[in-house]
């Protein structure tokens, strides 16, 4: 046992030994059990005052090892600014994406330290909440947040984007290959108001609905099948790819968009022999246009609603009834689509077009869906003839089925809390000794203000409960 | 549950509290809890080899109907820029065609193979001409061509909006002033072939783009002459030759029609072609044919809808057949969780 009186900084030189022996002890054990295969699991836990020492420069990196071997790492009685110094070790020195969850205002520092702060509203006020990047309002809404949420945010982001440039692409390089025949003189294809709304009017709106509406599995088997969050770990959406093959489609639509119409425009186009002009053929291949990139967006749909038929259906027929009245009105397209609708050959390309364009896809999408199925795809072929699980009890309410241990943890929960000793906006209250420190033999001296402190809260807790109403 | 916060913990035994707490919960609805009934559809093998033959099954005999269509059609195609020019000038064509006083007469030959029944359309094909062009395309006033009342052209015309001394050109801009005019004079045995020029337009461009009461004016009146000249006292709309030409092409090889003949032509007839050859194609190294041609329900001899029909409709029944044979020989059981990737690696099971 030794006890040190007022050398503030020989007590934490000998500190700092005790705790890099121990350190390296732990670390060699652990090292020394993943050597067997079929290890134990292991837990490190470590308080505040030996972080204090652990966290120095010098045993960072041990203790970084150390953390990263075992599978789950408790730190308890640790100061806000602890929270947060843990938290930028792993996220700096392991590289990871790093989530850090809090209530109070101690753990503000830790949220923001992380990439991603989750901030639980509640008894402990508001603090948490809005220094975070997402809120919640219990503890358990987490497995929501990050299995359901968080993977469909995913998926939906990666296709939003990719489905955005892939229908720009397929849009803008049929200009390309018109410029080839042009002299390169820089004519536009396609009238100008047809290229300003085709991002506004006639393709926008089922993408939006898509990315807010996607889902690949229910929320209950999100949850029920938590793996599937590692293809947004894998990023399997997102590679390079992924985005070629969207990129080497585009060039391919975009290659039969405009030969197929260009080529069987050469000769009279009806059985009066009158021959098209240029903006009848750009007429035919914007329709085809249109019409198959819409398609393709229910193609890559995973679960369809009604949203999803009224925005494609809508935004052709918004394309077809804007160009009926806009041949009308527009000089140099007058009546375009009357002539160009008067005749068989309209109808004929209409139906080949889009069905070659989306013939490449299709392919592609049962040899993938057969012989290289993603995760999600299995688990929607398994569930498949199950119902959807859209009653409000599938929701995050309390619903009549709670297995035994949801129950008993509910009902715990529900009893009257009692009020902790400590004020909650905690910085580290000196004079505890720490459970291991005190293993060691090592003890401090109290503080005269902390002493002061204690004794006036034990007063306050001296009074006596109110008695029950009746 | 999420009301517990409201409620407090010294309290509250009595059955109803005396102010109602007001809960926070947003307000529900199906679309902002995302739980709209959804159709789930599901890629199988039954659904793609479904789909490859009723693919197959509609294109194929589409095919089969514009192929056979185009195959009927009789097509004449004469390319004549080379030989209409005399032998003792045929290295400057250039120069040839610019003389005002040379004589510009060709006489050709046509043999037709198949009888062609009327009418048969005559079409003038241009190759190597840029109709496509940008300044080209630009180049026209069409609120000049449709009303009186805008006579004073827009300035995309240039340089041919107006006379040197201020006169407005009507009709101006490129388009117009380069306007085809070579023209041909048909003859079968000695007895001439009516061509009959009317209703070789779009109904829409005669009666809703050309104006009726629009003559033109100053026209070819410069030193530079590209092409036709027009006549002063017939209306705009009645101009058909300038109408089917003013609707500008959408490639460098382009057709457009000439008129029509509404004789039958029977197989060895000798057609007889008079052709004023005083369209400048020489400048730019292009070349002219005269086509002459029927045509059926699809329009002209194009075996390009056809056999696209046709090659998809037989790739895609060629697609179902292998695709029945891949998923006979290397079959997955559907929803089978131990292709699960987690399952996969743990029992050691290559796919």
């Amino acid at each position: 046992m030794i006890i040190f009186h007022g050398d503030q900084v020989e007590l934490a030189r000998v500190m700092k030994e005790e705790v890099k022996k121990d350190l390296k002890n732990c670390l060699e054990e652990a090292q020394q059990y993943f050597r067997t295969v079929s290890g134990p699991k292991l837990t490190l836990v470590i308080d505040g005052k030996c972080l204090m020492y652990a966290l120095d420069p010098s045993l960072r990196v041990m203790l970084l090892n150390l953390s990263l071997n075992c599978t789950s790492v408790v730190c308890c009685r640790v100061s806000p600014l602890q929270k947060a110094q843990v938290t930028s070790l792993v996220k700096k020195g392991a590289r990871k994406i790093t989530l850090s969850i809090g209530d109070g205002a101690n753990d503000v520092s830790m949220i923001q330290a992380a990439h991603v702060g989750v901030g639980i509203s509640g008894l402990e006020g508001m603090q948490a909440v809005m220094a975070s990047d997402f809120a919640i309002a219990q503890f358990r809404f987490l497995s929501d947040l990050l299995l359901v949420h968080g993977r469909w945010s995913y998926l939906r982001i990666c296709k939003v984007v990719t489905y955005f440039f892939y229908k720009n692409l397929t849009f803008t390089l049929t200009q390309f290959w018109f410029t080839f025949q042009t002299g390169f003189s820089g004519q536009r294809f396609y009238d100008d108001w047809f290229q300003s709304l085709y991002n506004v009017m006639f393709t926008s709106l089922p993408v939006i609905i898509y990315g807010l509406l996607e889902k690949d599995v229910s929320a209950s088997l999100s949850k029920k099948y938590p793996q599937l969050y590692m293809e947004g770990i894998r990023n399997s959406f997102f590679r390079w790819r992924v985005v070629a093959a969207w990129a080497f489609s585009a060039i391919y639509q975009s290659l039969i968009f405009y030969h197929f119409v260009t080529t069987s425009s050469l000769t009279g186009q009806n059985s009066s022999g009158r021959t098209f002009g240029l903006w009848d053929v750009s007429t035919v291949a914007f329709t085809c246009v249109v019409v198959t990139v819409n398609l393709r967006l229910l193609m890559m749909c995973n679960s369809i609603t009604r949203w999803h038929y009224v925005s494609v259906g809508g935004s052709i027929l918004a394309w077809f009834v804007f160009v009926f009245v806009y041949s009308l009105i527009r000089e140099n397209i007058l009546y375009v689509i009357y002539v160009v609708m008067s005749t068989f050959y309209f109808y004929l390309a209409f139906l080949l077009v889009p069905t070659v364009a989306l013939l490449l896809d299709f392919i592609r999408q049962g040899v993938q869906r057969w012989f290289f199925p993603y995760d999600y795809q299995i688990v929607q072929e398994i569930h498949r003839h199950e119902p959807d699980d859209n009653t409000r009890a599938g929701a995050l309410e309390i619903s009549n089925h709670l297995t035994a241990d949801e129950a008993r943890s509910f009902a715990i929960s529900q009893l009257p809390r009692e009020t902790s000793r400590h004020t909650g906006f905690a910085f580290d209250s000196p004079g505890y000794e720490s459970f291991f420190a005190s293993q060691q033999g090592v003890y401090a001296p109290q503080k005269a203000w902390d002493v002061v402190r204690r004794a006036s809260m034990r007063s306050k807790l001296k009074a006596p409960p109110l008695p029950p109403k009746k | 549950m999420a009301d517990r916060g409201g409620t407090s913990s010294g309290g509250g035994g009595n059955g109803a509290p005396e102010l109602a707490k007001k809960s926070r919960k947003p307000k529900y609805s199906r679309f902002s809890q995302q739980e709209l009934p959804a159709c789930k559809p599901i890629l199988t093998p039954g659904w793609v080899i479904t789909a490859f033959i009723s693919i197959g099954v509609i294109f194929i005999p589409i095919g089969l109907a514009s192929l056979f269509a185009s195959q009927r059609v009789v097509e004449i195609v004469d390319r004549y820029d080379r030989d209409c020019i005399p032998r003792n000038v045929s290295d400057d064509g250039v120069g040839f065609i610019e003389d005002a006083k040379a004589n510009k007469t060709c006489v050709r030959t046509l043999t037709v193979q198949k009888q062609m029944k009327s009418p048969i359309y005559v079409y003038y094909q241009i190759s190597n001409f840029y109709q496509n062009h940008r300044r080209y395309v630009k180049s026209r006033d069409d609120k000049q061509l449709w009303s009186p009342k805008n006579e004073r052209s827009s300035s995309d015309c240039k340089p041919e909006d107006f006379t040197s001394n201020g006169q407005p050109i009507i009709p101006c801009g490129l388009i117009a002033w380069s306007m085809f005019n070579d023209t041909y004079k048909f003859s079968v045995k000695d007895k001439v072939l009516e061509v009959n020029k009317k209703g070789i337009a779009w109904k829409s461009d005669r009666e809703h783009k050309f104006g009726s009461d629009v003559y033109p004016k100053n026209f070819q009146s410069g030193a530079l002459i590209g092409g036709a000249k027009l006549n002063s006292s017939i209306p705009l709309s009645q101009q058909e030759d300038l109408i089917v030409w003013m609707r500008p092409a959408a490639l460098p090889t382009f057709r457009k029609l000439y008129g029509k003949i509404e004789v039958d032509l029977e197989p060895n007839d000798n057609i007889t072609v008079i052709i004023e050859n005083n369209y400048n194609t020489y400048s730019f190294g292009g070349n002219k044919k005269l086509v002459l041609s029927t045509t059926s329900w699809m329009g002209g001899k194009n075996d390009f809808l056809g056999v696209a029909y046709l090659t998809i409709g037989g790739l895609c029944l060629f697609l179902a057949i292998s695709f029945i044979l891949v998923y006979v020989l290397k079959p997955r059981p559907l929803g089978d969780p131990s292709y699960l990737s987690w399952n996969r690696n743990a029992a050691g099971h290559l796919n």
